[in-house]
């Protein structure tokens, strides 16, 4: 009854809301799919009822006959969606599910509502599941409705949709685990109109999400103990008579809506003032056997907040909630518009990353995929790759380098003599996987998983590394602050980046750039020799006169080859040393495959290193990027020493075993 | 007070000993050499001339052992992080308990396995000496100790790696099933936490008193020139269960021991910088050190059981 109530008032206001001039309420951008939905959660049968009333404007100079939809949930309705295929193929098996723990997202109804531009009707006869990207019959993640007049340019459409979602057992982001509900692509969303075309992909195992920016306004009933959280301002919170609370968000200006809820929730909220006169509010929701991790993680998302504004430009929400997953949920590290998870693990020590890691990333694809609205389906490295980059900056800038650790018993060990330098974060990946794929893709089309993550996230992450270094940390800031901000509330593709890379550059930077997103070749410099030897004896011939000097030489004769064993052709610098501290700085344009530098000076040569300032953090091995005309034997010993006594104590140790 | 007497008897014969405990750390030496050399020149290759040798002295270069980890085959993906000071005795005993060495390089488990027979043959010769009037270590005795005993010592090894394989078997098939569904349906991390770690415990335990037990078997071959290996199991199973405490008390303070010598080697290395030849070289004999404690404590254990069985017979 409670529900029917708001269902009601709520078309009323969503009527009267997008009917009212757009200035109506001050947002960042325009508001392009705008969505008025109540939701009541059936906690018992784990359903969620909710009717959805859709504004949406073609803001396009082309007019749509069709609309298309989302339905990420049917994914998980059998496993022969695309998501639960593909996913098998990387290793995530759905085997051992009941009746009761497949999701779908059924669409009961859906309506035009009357508006200037359109009178009432029914579309449900003209309901039709699609496959824009793999003919499988079995995947319902994406329907058109034909209209019987289409939008055109400038005209808005409403639309009254009503829905089931049953909640699904955790599989991958969203469903619930016990009393934990994570509830995110959870209502019929509407795809991108673009240039006469929809943009609407079905749902893929490695790829995420695509819409238009727009205002949700969204009441959840739920039981009354639960604490929740979600996208946006939580405006109000009623309580009804049958046991339940309403709980009404809204947030403008943003392209997702993804809400959570449980009775075992902490709730924190701080006001946080990242900037003179700039705050916004933080909330963390916190599984109460993390209760100590409270404060890093608050101060994550502070360092997260304070950093990315600074980097990328001021956080604009009013809000920022940041979601501790519910073990066994798999929906940690996962992010929507001004709501994010991270993770923890309840064993956790100063100098290993977790959960500032993976909190500070999920915040910081607010930036790269929430403000600036990359299609994750088909330029997976726009958000990945630059949220990867801007969560180590942050990190190392806020924390410094981490150490390496691993677990023994379930115990986090950490060795304070490693540490983990910027340079070598994501290379490993890189080097392993670099001939596979580029990194322009559509995410589901990599060679596997690993190539998708490698290309997606650390090839990306390097390439913008190398880009800082290489243009120089200043300019690099001002380039990647402009790229940020000029595409907030916008859909960006590679072009917009190379126009903004080659703008601060002051020269096309294409050349730099194809090499990375669009190739597939290794970038690696290599010293190739070194040599070092008393200058000649002039002995011989010369112009008639026999010549043997008996004079010794002081000066002496030193080379370095500097080679490139990759096909990536950049300009690199090379620095030679010589004993008596002299040092000599030279450039080479990188083109050829090698080059020969000649010295005769009074002393010998000690090392020569290409790249000496680490620019190139993409050359898959800089161990070769430097040779000393005297190798150091000390390490080698110091090395099997302590890998020797390791051994050793294995033998002792085993040999219980035989007595 | 039994324990504390036949401790310090069997500690006396250790030390009267110390040339027989020179004569195995040298084996144990001489024998991880053999990989040693191995591993010495992939590491000295992978850094060859590089800057990566000098950051290798001065500390540790992470991006040098990335890059040659991915590179690593075989016995050189054992090299990691992870077998620095407190990570190597952290590594085995993981790998002892949770009995995932198999999943190391073959050619290392071979190298064990092969090291684990010989010391079943010195094992001969250590109880051969203890068996002496007055135990003096002598190469010749010592080696004829070890051949006489040594089929039977190794049939005594079979049969004990039946119950542990027994062991293992209950353990995978009986206790982790329900830890995993444990987990499958706990609210957090902290339940499967603790009940693998209990698991642990019980598991090293378990593996603990199966050596001890066989120990005393083998003391029974040695003492007693017991033929039958089944019959001395299970004279040594009575003999434990009829002096628990006497017997497991003197394991476990000897097992406090190798603990504390071996916090004790944690705590000592860490202050040893290894940023030059001299405190590489310091870190290197205080490594072997470490295993010649080891040994020792090894053949403290041999000790005070023979004089624990002998005292309690």
């Amino acid at each position: 009854m409670v529900f029917k109530k708001y269902q009601a008032l709520s078309i009323f206001l969503a009527i009267l809301f997008f009917l009212l001039p757009a200035a109506s309420q001050e947002t960042f951008c325009k508001q392009i799919a705008n969505y008025t939905i109540n939701v009541k959660l059936d906690t018992e049968a784990k359903i969620i009822r909710a009717t959805e009333i859709l504004s949406w404007t073609n803001d396009t100079r082309y007019p749509a006959n069709e609309l298309w939809f989302h339905l990420y949930w049917n994914a998980f309705q059998n496993n022969m969606s695309i998501f639960l295929t593909e996913g098998e193929r990387r290793g995530r098996s759905v085997s051992g599910l009941k009746k009761e723990d497949w999701g779908y997202c059924r669409v009961d109804s859906i309506k035009v509502v009357t508006n200037p531009y359109f009178q009432e009707y029914d579309l449900m006869p003209f309901l039709e599941f699609r496959y824009p990207d793999v003919e499988n019959l079995y995947d319902q993640t994406v329907f058109s409705a034909k209209l019987s007049n289409e939008v055109r340019p400038g005209q808005t459409i409403m639309l009254r949709i009503e829905f089931e979602s049953k909640v699904p057992r955790p599989i991958s982001r969203t469903g619930v685990y016990k009393d934990y509900y994570f509830i995110a692509q959870w209502f019929p969303k509407i795809g991108v109109f673009q240039n006469g075309r929809w943009n609407c992909h079905q749902y893929h195992s490695a790829s995420e999400y695509f819409a238009d920016y727009g205002t949700y306004d969204v009441r959840i009933t739920l039981p009354s103990d639960f604490v929740v959280g979600a996208t946006g301002e939580h405006r109000e919170k009623i309580d009804n008579e049958d046991g339940t609370t309403t709980h009404h968000f809204n947030q403008h200006s943003v392209h997702d809506f993804a809400w959570t809820a449980s009775p075992r929730f902490l709730e924190y909220k701080e006001n946080y003032e990242f900037a003179p006169e700039k705050q916004t509010e933080i909330t963390l929701l916190l599984q109460p056997e993390h209760i100590r991790l409270k404060d890093r993680y608050l101060n994550a998302v502070k360092n997260a907040i304070k950093y990315s504004s600074l980097f990328y430009g001021d956080y604009p929400y009013s809000t920022a909630t940041c979601v501790d997953p519910a073990y066994n949920s798999r929906s940690g590290g996962m992010e929507y518009p001004t709501f994010f998870t991270g993770g923890a693990y309840f064993l956790t020590w100063k100098g290993i990353p977790r959960p500032e890691g993976v909190t500070i990333h999920e915040f910081g694809h607010g930036y790269f995929y929430g403000l600036v609205g990359t299609n994750e389906f088909e330029n997976a490295w726009m958000d990945e790759g630059f949220t990867s980059f801007l969560d180590t900056e942050v990190y190392y800038t806020a924390y410094g380098d981490p150490l390496y650790n691993r677990s023994f018993f379930g115990i986090p060990v950490t060795f304070k003599e490693v540490k983990i330098p910027i340079e070598s974060d994501g290379i490993s990946s890189h080097r392993q996987t670099y001939n596979m794929d580029v990194m322009q893709r559509f995410a589901w089309e990599f060679l596997e998983g690993g190539s998708y993550g490698a290309n997606s996230y650390s090839k990306a992450e390097l390439m913008l590394r190398t880009l800082k270094r290489f243009m120089g940390e200043d300019v690099f800031a001002r380039m990647i602050k402009a790229y940020s901000q000029r595409n907030w509330f916008k859909h960006p593709q590679p072009r917009d980046f190379y126009a903004v890379v080659s703008e601060f550059a002051g020269r096309d930077m294409s050349w730099f750039l194809d090499q990375f997103v669009y190739g597939s070749d290794k970038l690696d410099y290599a010293i190739g020799k070194v040599s070092s030897q008393k200058e000649k004896k002039p002995e011989g011939w010369f112009d008639g006169e026999y010549i043997k000097r008996e004079i010794e030489t002081n000066r002496y004769r030193s080379e370095v080859i500097v080679r490139r064993l990759g096909e990536v052709k950049l300009p690199v610098e090379i620095l030679v040393v010589f004993e008596d501290g002299n040092e000599i700085r030279e450039t080479w344009d990188g083109q050829y495959r090698w080059k020969r530098f000649v010295y005769q000076q009074p002393s010998r040569l000690q090392r020569a290193v290409v790249d000496p300032e680490f620019k190139l953090v993409l050359d898959i091995n800089r161990t070769n990027n430097s040779q000393m005309r005297k190798p150091n034997r000390l390490a080698p010993f110091k090395w099997l020493s302590n890998w020797l006594v390791w051994l050793q104590h294995a033998l002792e140790f085993f040999a219980i075993l035989g007595g | 007070m039994k324990i504390f007497i036949n401790f310090g008897k069997g500690f006396i014969t250790t030390g009267k000993t110390t040339k027989m405990v020179l004569f195995l750390f040298l084996i144990n030496l001489l024998f991880s050499l053999i990989l040693g050399i191995p591993m010495y020149n992939s590491l000295k290759n992978s850094l060859g001339a590089s800057e990566a040798g000098n950051k290798m002295v001065e500390s540790f270069d992470y991006i040098w052992w990335e890059e040659f980890r991915d590179e690593a085959q075989g016995l050189e993906r054992t090299f990691t992080p992870a077998i620095i000071g407190k990570g190597a005795i952290l590594t085995n005993l993981e790998s002892l308990i949770q009995m995932s060495y198999f999943s190391a390089p073959p050619l290392l488990v071979g190298f064990v396995l092969f090291y684990i027979i010989l010391h079943t043959f010195l094992a001969g010769g250590i109880l051969s000496t203890f068996n002496q009037d007055e135990p003096r270590f002598a190469a010749k005795e010592f080696l004829q100790g070890a051949s006489s005993h040594f089929l039977r010592f190794f049939g005594l090894m079979l049969f004990s790696w039946l119950f542990l394989f027994v062991i293992n078997k209950i353990i995978q098939n009986v206790f982790l099933p329900i830890i995993v569904d444990i987990s499958s349906n706990s609210y957090s991390e902290i339940a499967p936490f603790l009940l693998m770690l209990a698991l642990n415990v019980i598991t090293l335990f378990l593996l603990f008193f199966v050596q001890m037990v066989f120990d005393y078997a083998r003391i029974k071959v040695v003492l007693e020139d017991e033929n039958n290996i089944f019959k001395a199991s299970g004279k040594a199973f009575q003999f434990v269960f009829k002096h628990p405490f006497s017997t497991l008390g003197l394991f476990y303070l000897i097992f406090f021991l190798n603990i504390v010598v071996t916090v004790s080697y944690i705590l000592v290395k860490e202050i040893i910088p290894q940023s030059d030849i001299l405190t590489v070289v310091a870190a290197f004999f205080l490594h072997q050190l470490f295993i010649f404690a080891l040994v020792w404590i090894r053949c403290l254990l041999y000790a005070s059981q023979w004089e624990l069985y002998r005292y309690l017979k």
